[in-house]
C-alpha cells in the first residue's frame, strides 16, 4: 500500500468534518423525534432548501460577505418553510401512528422538492467559501483544506449550543421532559402545542444550518435530500432515538468510515457506513446510546 | 361463511374486467398496453408488500430491495450466462425470497420501528453494493438490452405473459390470506401479544409472512425485466420503497384490490399528468396528504365503507340486542 | 398440577411479585385476591411467560416451565384470558376463536386450504358454549366491552387448556353480566374438567365459586387455604378483607 500516514490523517480529518454536517443535520432529525416522536423525511427536504437559500443569497450579496450572510439567514428561511408546514400539517398529525406519519412526511417531502424544483430549477448549483476558508493549510504534514477545518470547529460549537439550549434554558428542559413523559408536561399547565412546535422549529433550524454548511463542499442539486435523509435516519437509529450525543456518535462512525472507504476502495467507498451502520444495528438494535423512547 | 351471493357479484366485475384487459392490445395504443403491463407489474409488488403491511402489521419499509434483487438476479443470469431463460426467471424468485430469509430473519427479533430501520439499513446495504460494483451490475447505469427469448418478443405477448402471472399470483396471494396462516397472520397484526398466548410463535409466522411478500415481490421482479428488458439500481433505493408503500396507502391498506388501485393512481398520475408538468409530484405530494387527513384506510377503504352502510346498521342493531338479553346461553 | 415456588419480579425499584407462592390442584377452582397493585396481574404474567421472573420456579405438571416463551407455555396446556380486553378487533368473533383452535390444532401454517372449511366446527361450539355463536359474523371490535370480555374466555378457550388462567374476567362488567359470566366459569369448569386460576375485585364472587384462595398483598403470598381458612386468618382480616367480609 502506498498510502502515508499524511494522507490518513487528511482523509481522517475531512472525514471528520463530514461527520460534523451530519451530526447538526441529525441532531435536529433526533431532537424532532425525541420531543415529537415524528420521523420526519421533509428534515432532507429542509436541508435541501438550507443549501438552494445558500446558494441564493450568497450571489446575491456577493463579496467577501455573501457567504456569512448566507449562512446566517439561509437557516431562518427554512424556520419559516417549516413554520408554515407545522401550523398548516404537522400539528394535526402529531397522535398519528408511525407508518402514517413517515408516509405523511413522505409527501411533504414530495412536495418540497417540488417546490425547490419550481424556484431554483434543476440544474447543479454551487458555492463558493469565502476568500478566509479557500485553500488549504498544512497540519502535521497533511495538506487539509481550511473549509474542513471550520467545519470541525462549527460542529462542536452547534452541538454545545445545543447541549445549553436543551439543559440551561427553560423551554429547552420542557421540551426534555415532553420527550420522556408527554402527560407531565400537559399536566404542569404548559402548552404543549407550543412546545411541539417550537422544538419542531430548532429541529428544522438545524436541518437549515446543515445546508447551508454543506453547499461549499458539494454541488447542490435535486436529490441531495434523498440521500442525506436515509443516511440521517439509519445515524439517528444507531446512535440511539432522541439522543443528541448518540447522534454525535452515529454520525462520526458514518463519516470516518466512509472517507476511510475512500482512501482504501475507493469504488465501494458508500457501502462501508452502511456496512458499519449494519453491524451496530445486528449487535445493539436499540442504538448505542440510550433512547429517549 | 354466510352470504354467497356477494362474491359471486364480484366475480361478475372481475371476470368483466379480465376480459376488458384480454381485448386492449390489438387495440389500444402500444404505450397504452406498455402502461398497463407497467401497472399490473407494479401492484403486484404493492401486494406482496400489502400482505405483510395490511395484512401482517410489520414495517415492511425497504421492500424494494426484493423486487429489485430478483430483478438484478434475473437479469445477471440472462446476460452473463448461456443458462436457459426459464432458469433465470426461476433465479429471480429463489433470489428474493432468500434474501427475505436473511434480512427477515434479522428483523422479525425487533417491532415497529426498530424493524423499519434495521430493514432499510441491510436494504441500503445491498443498494450501495449494486450502485457501485459496476464490473457485475453495471452500477448506477445498470444493465440493458436484456434478451428474451422469441415468445416473449414482442410486446403484446409480454403483456399476457404478465397478465397470466399477474392474476396466477393474485388468486394464490388471495387464497394464502383466506387460509389459516392468512387468519394468524392477521390475527398477529392485530395484536401479538394474545397470538403469543394462544399459543403461537409470532415471529415464526412473520417470517413465513415475509418470505411470500418476498417471494411474490421476486415474481414481479421478473415480470419487471420481461416488461422493461433492462434493470437499474434504483429499483433497490428506498425512495422506491416507500412510494410502494404509498400505493398501499393510497388504494387501502386492509383491503385485497386496494394497492392495485393505488398503483393505477400513481402510475397513471406519473403518466398523464407528467406529460402536461413536469411538477407531478407536487400534486401526488398533495393528494396524498388529502388522503392521510380525510381517508386513513385508503380509497378502496373508503369505498368498501360507504358500500356496506346496511351492514353498519345490522351491527347497531345487534348492539342493541345484545345490550338488553345480556350474554344468551 | 401447577406450582409457583417463591417467586419474585421487580420493574427497576419496584419489586411487584415479592416471593409468591402458590398450589393448584386439578380440577379445582382456586382464587388470587389482595388489593390493587399486589402483584396479581404480574403473577399470572410470569406463570403464563409474558414475563420471565428473576427468581423462582414455576411447575406445571411436574415440569419446570419457567424458562419457556409464552407460546409454549400455552402449548403445554394453561391459557389465559386479559384484564384488560385483549382480542383481535379486526377479526371477526369466529375469526377470533378459530385463531386459538387453528394454533391448537397446529393447523396455523396452513397455506392453501380455505380456513373458511377447517376447525369450524370445534369454533362453534366454543362460541356456543359461551353465548357469542349469533354474532360470529361481527367485527370483535364492534361488540360490546361485556361480550369482548367473554370473547376473551372463548379464545382462551380455543387451545384446549387442562388450567384456565383468568385475569378479573369480570371487570367492568354490569352486575348481571357479572352474574352471567360467574355462572358461565363453574360451568366450564364442570363441563369441560377445567382446572381455574382466576383472580377478582369483588369479594362475594371469590367466596361463592372459589375452592381456595390466595391471599397477596406487597407481591407477597399471605396465605392460601380455603375460604373459611382465608376468612379467619388474622392478617388477612386487618390488611385486606375489613370487618364485614370477616363476619362472612
Amino acid at each position: 500500500m502506498a498510502i502515508g500516514w499524511a494522507e490518513i490523517f487528511c482523509q481522517f480529518l475531512v472525514g471528520i468534518s463530514r461527520s460534523m454536517i451530519l451530526f447538526i443535520v441529525c441532531a435536529g432529525l433526533s431532537f424532532i423525534l425525541g420531543v415529537l416522536r415524528v420521523p420526519n423525511i421533509a428534515h432532507g427536504s429542509l436541508y435541501m432548501i438550507g443549501a438552494f437559500a445558500t446558494f441564493s443569497i450568497s450571489k446575491m450579496i456577493g463579496g467577501t460577505y455573501g457567504f456569512w450572510v448566507a449562512l446566517a439567514l439561509a437557516p431562518l428561511l427554512v424556520v419559516v418553510v417549516s413554520l408554515i408546514a407545522e401550523r398548516l400539517l404537522f400539528c394535526h398529525l402529531y397522535q398519528r401512528e408511525h407508518l402514517m406519519l413517515i408516509l405523511f412526511t413522505f409527501s411533504v417531502s414530495l412536495i418540497l422538492g417540488d417546490l425547490v424544483k419550481i424556484v431554483w430549477g434543476a440544474e447543479y448549483r454551487s458555492v463558493s467559501p469565502p476568500e478566509i476558508l479557500k485553500g488549504s493549510i498544512s497540519l502535521l504534514g497533511a495538506s487539509v483544506p481550511r473549509y474542513n477545518l471550520f467545519l470541525i470547529i462549527i460542529g462542536p460549537l452547534v452541538g454545545i449550543a445545543l447541549w445549553l439550549f436543551t439543559t440551561r434554558t427553560k423551554i429547552g428542559k420542557i421540551s426534555r421532559a415532553a420527550a420522556v413523559d408527554r402527560e407531565m408536561v400537559g399536566v404542569l399547565g404548559i402548552n404543549v402545542s407550543w412546545v411541539f412546535s417550537f422544538a419542531f422549529l430548532v429541529g428544522c433550524y438545524l436541518a437549515g444550518i446543515g445546508g447551508a454548511l454543506v453547499a461549499p463542499t458539494v454541488s447542490i442539486t435535486l436529490g441531495m435530500d434523498h440521500t442525506l435523509i436515509i443516511e440521517a435516519f439509519l445515524i439517528v437509529i444507531i446512535g440511539g432515538l432522541g439522543n443528541m450525543w448518540g447522534a454525535l456518535v452515529g454520525s462520526l462512525i458514518f463519516g470516518v468510515t466512509h472517507s476511510f472507504g475512500v482512501l482504501f476502495w475507493p469504488q465501494f467507498a458508500i457501502v462501508f457506513p452502511y456496512m458499519s451502520v449494519v453491524i451496530v444495528l445486528l449487535l445493539r438494535p436499540r442504538g448505542l446510546l440510550k433512547s429517549v423512547w | 361463511m354466510g352470504d354467497k351471493r356477494k362474491p359471486s357479484n364480484a366475480v361478475w366485475i372481475l371476470g368483466i374486467i379480465f376480459l376488458f384487459l384480454i381485448f386492449i392490445p390489438p387495440f389500444a395504443p402500444r404505450f397504452f398496453t406498455y402502461i398497463l403491463g407497467l401497472i399490473f407489474v407494479t401492484s403486484l409488488v404493492a401486494m406482496s408488500l400489502n400482505l405483510v403491511v395490511g395484512f401482517g402489521g410489520m414495517f415492511q419499509f425497504h421492500h424494494g430491495v426484493f423486487y429489485g434483487v430478483s430483478a438484478y438476479a434475473t437479469a445477471l443470469v440472462l446476460t452473463k450466462t448461456s443458462l436457459a431463460t426459464w432458469i433465470g426467471f426461476m433465479a429471480g424468485p429463489i433470489v428474493a425470497t432468500l434474501t427475505g430469509l436473511i434480512i427477515g430473519w434479522f428483523c422479525v427479533r425487533l417491532t415497529r420501528l426498530y424493524f423499519g430501520m434495521l430493514q432499510i439499513s441491510l436494504g441500503s446495504l445491498l443498494w450501495a453494493i449494486v450502485f457501485r460494483w459496476y464490473s457485475f451490475t453495471g452500477g448506477d447505469d445498470g444493465i440493458h438490452g436484456i434478451r428474451m427469448p422469441s415468445l416473449l418478443m414482442s410486446l403484446n405477448n409480454s403483456y399476457y405473459f404478465i397478465l397470466a402471472i399477474f392474476i396466477l399470483s393474485l388468486l394464490l396471494m388471495y387464497k394464502i390470506l383466506k387460509s389459516p396462516f392468512g387468519n394468524t397472520l392477521q390475527a398477529i397484526r392485530d395484536n401479538p401479544q394474545r397470538c403469543e398466548a394462544v399459543g403461537i410463535n409470532v415471529r415464526r409466522y412473520q417470517l413465513l409472512g415475509i418470505l411470500i411478500a418476498t417471494f411474490f415481490a421476486g415474481v414481479a421482479g421478473v415480470l419487471f425485466v420481461i416488461l422493461e428488458r433492462s434493470v437499474f439500481a434504483d429499483l433497490l433505493f428506498w425512495v422506491l420503497s416507500l412510494e410502494i408503500l404509498i400505493m398501499c396507502l393510497l388504494g387501502g391498506w386492509f383491503t385485497f384490490f386496494g394497492p392495485i388501485l393505488g398503483t393505477a393512481i400513481i402510475i397513471s398520475l406519473r403518466t398523464f399528468v407528467g406529460k402536461y408538468t413536469e411538477y407531478w409530484t407536487l400534486i401526488l405530494g398533495i393528494i396524498l396528504i388529502l388522503v392521510i387527513f380525510f381517508l386513513p384506510e385508503g380509497v378502496m377503504g373508503y369505498v368498501q365503507e360507504v358500500l356496506k352502510p346496511k351492514m353498519k346498521e345490522v351491527k347497531q342493531e345487534e348492539k342493541g340486542i345484545d345490550a338488553s338479553s345480556g350474554i344468551g346461553f | 398440577m401447577l406450582r409457583v415456588e417463591s417467586v419474585f419480579k421487580s420493574f427497576d425499584e419496584f419489586m411487584a411479585v415479592n416471593g409468591a407462592n402458590l398450589q393448584v390442584e386439578k380440577g379445582e377452582i382456586v382464587a388470587v385476591i389482595g388489593p390493587n397493585g399486589a402483584g396479581k396481574t404480574t403473577l399470572f404474567n410470569l406463570i403464563t411467560g409474558l414475563l420471565k421472573p428473576d427468581r423462582g420456579r414455576i411447575i406445571f405438571k411436574e415440569e419446570d416451565i419457567t424458562p419457556l416463551p409464552p407460546y409454549e407455555i400455552c402449548r403445554k396446556g394453561i391459557t389465559r384470558s386479559f384484564q384488560i380486553v385483549n382480542i383481535f378487533p379486526r377479526l371477526t368473533v369466529f375469526g377470533n376463536v378459530q385463531v386459538a383452535v387453528l394454533s391448537h390444532q397446529r393447523r396455523s401454517s396452513n397455506l392453501f386450504r380455505s380456513a373458511e372449511r377447517i376447525a369450524v366446527k370445534e369454533t362453534r361450539e366454543i362460541l356456543e358454549t359461551v353465548g357469542l355463536l349469533d354474532k360470529e359474523n361481527l367485527v370483535a371490535g364492534s361488540l360490546s366491552h361485556g361480550d369482548q370480555k367473554i370473547l376473551e374466555i372463548a379464545i382462551a378457550l380455543g387451545n384446549e387448556p387442562e388450567l384456565l388462567i383468568l385475569d378479573e374476567p369480570t371487570a367492568g362488567m354490569s352486575p348481571e353480566e357479572t352474574q352471567k359470566t360467574m355462572e358461565l366459569i363453574k360451568r366450564l369448569a364442570k363441563m369441560r374438567e377445567l382446572t381455574i386460576l382466576f383472580c377478582e375485585h369483588d369479594m362475594e364472587i371469590v367466596f361463592s365459586i372459589a375452592q381456595r384462595i390466595m391471599v397477596m398483598r406487597h407481591g407477597r403470598t399471605i396465605i392460601q387455604g380455603t375460604p373459611e381458612e382465608v376468612r379467619s386468618h388474622p392478617e388477612v382480616q386487618e390488611a385486606y378483607l375489613g370487618e364485614e367480609y370477616a363476619r362472612g
